[in-house]
């Protein structure tokens, strides 16, 4: 949730070294040990979507280390393998630190054996000792370094066991000496396609990949090869599944696992199942069908108290009643006192100040809520009760066309939407991205937003904010399931990993709390500020109630609004929390009935969530698309309030 | 045991069955692939007995001919099944021997070790088993060795003999998370997913991938 992928300042000419591994094996933990930089480390598979790059110095020399999405197989199934695939054809790192979970030695060597295809210099890192010792497992970690023929380092990477040996080691990389035979048949058609192919230490990686039926490599295959050859290819590829009459892929797999095993009888040793520890106890009813709810209850409850009650109330009425109340603002106000012209003293500490308003909004309404959030979302993400949660959902998403993997994202976008939207690269099909980015930009109200929403809601009624949840959840859902109807392509399937159940450790959820705040004052303030700015200039020219009167058939006749909230609304347009945040001070000030604060804030939630949003949704997903998600949203924003509106004053609902 | 000649007529009803499923029904495709000799010569007679149909380039079965090439494929692939999921036999052995199992099992024995197999619906290399008359009465008379893993109870074992999912890309998926034929699998629960654990890594699976994984139950001592 901040900018992992950013690519600040990469040195190009410095000499790489690149992470990789399985998900959820701890590659970003090792990142941060190495270059000193936060990486978002959590507790399920996927935390990295984005490549990260940091520098680190070995001896006395600096390089690039590249940390990359976790792959299962260098064939990719997800947008996010193939990010780290494409990085391992196209770079030539000085090094390749392959990280293990040492538990799961045998996948974590189905992609050693693809590597050393890649005859990438490697060095293997047994992380999680720890973990696999407790489980009775032991790994004659001499004898792995001589099968594999390359440096094999044990590490406990979050109590920074071994990391000292990786940065020592790291320059010993090599290729590996593994190699699969996979029988006369197929090897002669490697060795055909790679003849084919240009000059590269990869060909017999790229050539089995080819066999198997890889489609990502399309563009790769057109711009490094004439048609001819590629036509060549196609045809050899075709022959060989022919002979093969089956799945080559799953055939190579195969091939790969047999010799695998061969290694594990000799290096890896599991001395039966341990006693089940508590952890495991609370892991399995958390997803268990009856026990899973009361557990999904007592979470909820957790994050209200924490968030809802601490941050939006004890911490909101502390920092904006008492310190921005009492002392920020009274004290800038005085000293722009002091200065004769009234533009200015208004641009700063007026109606539309940047003191009085932006930064009051900003700073002592959203950041005590935004703080607690994350806190609390960090102690979720790391204890991994998240792809339990997954498990849960996984019937209710299948009915808008997704599956139990889509949680992540969607509760990834109660902390923020922007980085959630960057995070459904972790879906399989193209449907499914679409369909979860449209719900998070229509409906999943991001931590500033929800925190203000809840505030609003606290002191309206219980009723208000069941009603609120009730109709947000429910636009949610036939959304979804109209868009799993309407939205071409196919659910996938739902194979997921589940990690194991951890405590998580204070050192990382405040490291990574750290991280997202500053992101938020990064990305977040300056919005703020200009749309401050924007509602200051429109005041003064006048321009803010000729807006209100045009507005008005939509405001106050459709919605039933009194014409301030048009401003909530304007700014809405720019980051919906900050909407939501003039739309709390109308309902302090007694503005609103508890009706009009209920249609005002359901209009509110179903915005776009922010400028920065939008932008991601662009990235992401094209303009095409991001233009055909926010046509669709605002104007049925403003539909689903004015229904709201009609319905709740035609039954003469008091709230 | 029947002469060399039927052999040759059963190895090329077998190879166009095969052609077949690829949507290839090209006579040369048939000339070029076939290891028998006189291969011609065995169409010719096999268009005599009304086994076959040649126009053209175009070759089709009959009727009849369908008939006889469905009971060979699935002597052999259900064969292949046995060798490869019971008795384990490498790679290689398995299309060899199955090439003679294919003509000497009788119908009984065929559908005893349909049934003992649970009926699987592919081969090892992933091709279509036709259906016998076993798979569709369901009898239970004989208790399949092998089953879906979805029929274990929670906390049961099993090893996994094979699977046959509807797509490839869910086997090569499930493939690289280590779910392959011989790895034991233990299943954890079944509602609201299956989660299963392969090694030391837990899954989470949807129901009817749970139902295409078959295993050999394990027997608690």
């Amino acid at each position: 949730m901040h900018g992992h992928g950013e690519r600040l300042e990469i040195k190009e000419d410095l000499e790489q070294i690149i992470l990789v591994g399985n998900p959820n094996v701890g590659k970003s933990v090792i990142f941060s040990l190495l270059t000193g930089k936060y990486a978002t480390v959590s507790n399920y598979p996927g935390t990295t979507v984005e490549v990260a790059y940091g520098t680190t110095t070995i001896g006395d020399k600096e390089f690039l280390l590249i940390d990359t999405p976790g792959v299962n197989s260098l064939i990719p199934l997800s947008e996010d393998e193939k990010v780290t695939r494409d990085i391992l054809l196209k770079e030539t790192p000085r090094a390749v630190i392959q990280v293990a979970d040492s538990k799961n030695l045998r996948r974590a060597l189905l992609l050693s054996v693809q590597l050393a295809e890649m005859s990438l210099p490697l060095v293997f890192v047994l992380n999680m000792y720890d973990e696999a010792k407790s489980r009775g497992i032991t790994i004659d970690h001499r004898r792995l370094e001589d099968v594999l023929g390359v440096s094999v380092i044990q590490t406990v990477a979050t109590r920074k066991e071994g990391i000292d040996e990786v940065k020592s080691k790291a320059l010993t990389a090599r290729n590996s000496s593994l190699r699969v035979d996979y029988g006369p048949e197929l090897e002669e058609s490697i060795e055909k396609v790679s003849k084919l192919l240009p000059e590269s230490r990869a060909n017999r990686a790229i050539a089995l990949m080819l066999l198997s039926g890889d489609t990502t490599l399309t563009h790769w295959l057109h711009s490094n090869l004439s048609h001819e050859a590629i036509e060549e290819i196609e045809e050899l590829v075709r022959e060989c599944q022919r002979k093969h009459r089956g799945s080559i892929y799953y055939f190579v797999n195969k091939r790969r696992l047999e010799f695998i095993k061969k290694i594990l009888d000799d290096v890896f040793e599991y001395r039966g199942p341990q006693e089940s520890t508590y952890l495991e106890t609370v892991g399995k009813l958390s997803m268990d069908p009856v026990w899973g709810i009361p557990v999904l209850l007592v979470v909820l409850a957790f994050m209200y108290a924490f968030v809802g009650y601490f941050g939006a109330q004890i911490l909101v009425d502390f920092i904006e009643g008492v310190i921005f109340g009492e002392y920020i603002n009274p004290f800038f106000t005085d000293a722009f006192a002091l200065i004769p012209v009234a533009l200015i003293r208004e641009l700063f500490v007026g109606d539309y100040g940047i003191i009085t308003m932006a930064l009051t909004y900003s700073i002592a309404i959203i950041l005590p809520i935004v703080g607690t959030f994350f806190i609390a979302f960090g102690i979720l993400e790391d204890s991994g009760y998240l792809p339990r949660l997954a498990i849960m959902v996984n019937k209710i998403f299948n009915r808008m066309g997704l599956n139990g993997r889509a949680v992540l994202p969607m509760v990834l976008g109660l902390g923020c939407d922007t980085m959630a939207t960057l995070t459904t690269r972790i879906l399989e099909s193209r449907k499914e991205r679409i369909i979860v980015t449209l719900l998070l930009a229509l409906g999943v109200p991001c931590s500033a937003q929800l925190g203000v929403i809840l505030g609003v809601l606290g002191g309206l009624s219980l009723a208000a904010a069941v009603l609120w949840a009730g109709i947000v959840v429910s636009v949610l859902f036939s959304v979804g399931y109209l868009a799993s109807k309407v939205v071409p392509g196919k659910t996938s399937d739902f194979i997921f990993e589940i990690p194991p159940l951890r405590v998580p450790q204070v050192s990382n959820i405040a490291a990574k709390t750290v991280a997202r705040v500053e992101w938020y004052l990064r990305e977040a303030v300056p919005l703020f500020i200009l749309g401050t700015l924007l509602l200051f200039t429109l005041d003064k020219l006048g321009a803010l109630i000729l807006l209100e009167d045009l507005a008005s058939p939509v405001v106050t006749g459709l919605l039933g609004l009194p014409p301030q909230a048009t401003e909530a609304f304007i700014v809405g347009f720019l980051r919906r929390d900050y909407g939501a945040a003039g739309l709390f001070t109308l309902a302090k000030a007694g503005m609103m009935d508890p009706v009009q604060v209920l249609v005002s804030l359901v209009t509110i939630t179903l915005f776009v969530p922010c400028i920065a949003n939008f932008l991601i949704i662009i990235k992401e997903r094209g303009i095409k698309t991001a233009m055909a998600i926010v046509g669709f949203i605002f104007p049925f924003a403003f539909l689903v309030g004015g229904i709201v509106n009609f319905v709740l004053r035609s039954l003469e609902v008091t709230l | 045991m029947k002469d060399v000649g039927e052999n040759k007529i059963d190895e090329l009803l077998e190879l166009i069955w095969t052609l077949s499923e690829t949507g290839n029904d090209s006579l040369n495709s048939v000339l070029a692939d076939t290891e028998e000799e006189d291969a011609e010569k065995a169409l010719e007679e096999m268009e005599r007995r009304g086994l076959v149909e040649i126009s053209g380039e175009r070759i089709s079965l009959t009727e009849k001919g369908r008939t006889m090439a469905r009971g060979i494929i699935r002597r052999h692939r259900l064969a292949e099944r046995l060798f490869s999921d019971v008795l384990g036999l490498e790679d290689k052995f398995i299309h060899a021997e199955a090439c003679k199992f294919e003509h000497i099992l009788s119908p009984e024995v065929t559908e005893s070790v349909c049934t003992f197999l649970g009926h699987p619906p592919l081969c090892p290399h992933g091709n279509p088993i036709p259906k016998g008359k076993c798979c569709a009465r369901f009898t239970k008379k004989m208790k399949p060795l092998v089953m879906p893993l979805k029929e274990l109870e929670p906390g049961e074992e099993g090893r996994i003999t094979f699977i046959a999912p509807k797509e490839h890309a869910r086997l090569d998926k499930l493939s690289s998370l280590g779910v392959v034929p011989g790895s034991t699998v233990k299943l954890h629960q079944k509602q609201p997913s299956y989660v299963i654990r392969v090694g030391e890594t837990d899954l989470a699976l949807d129901e009817d991938i749970a139902s295409e994984i078959f295993v050999k139950k394990k027997v608690m001592e």
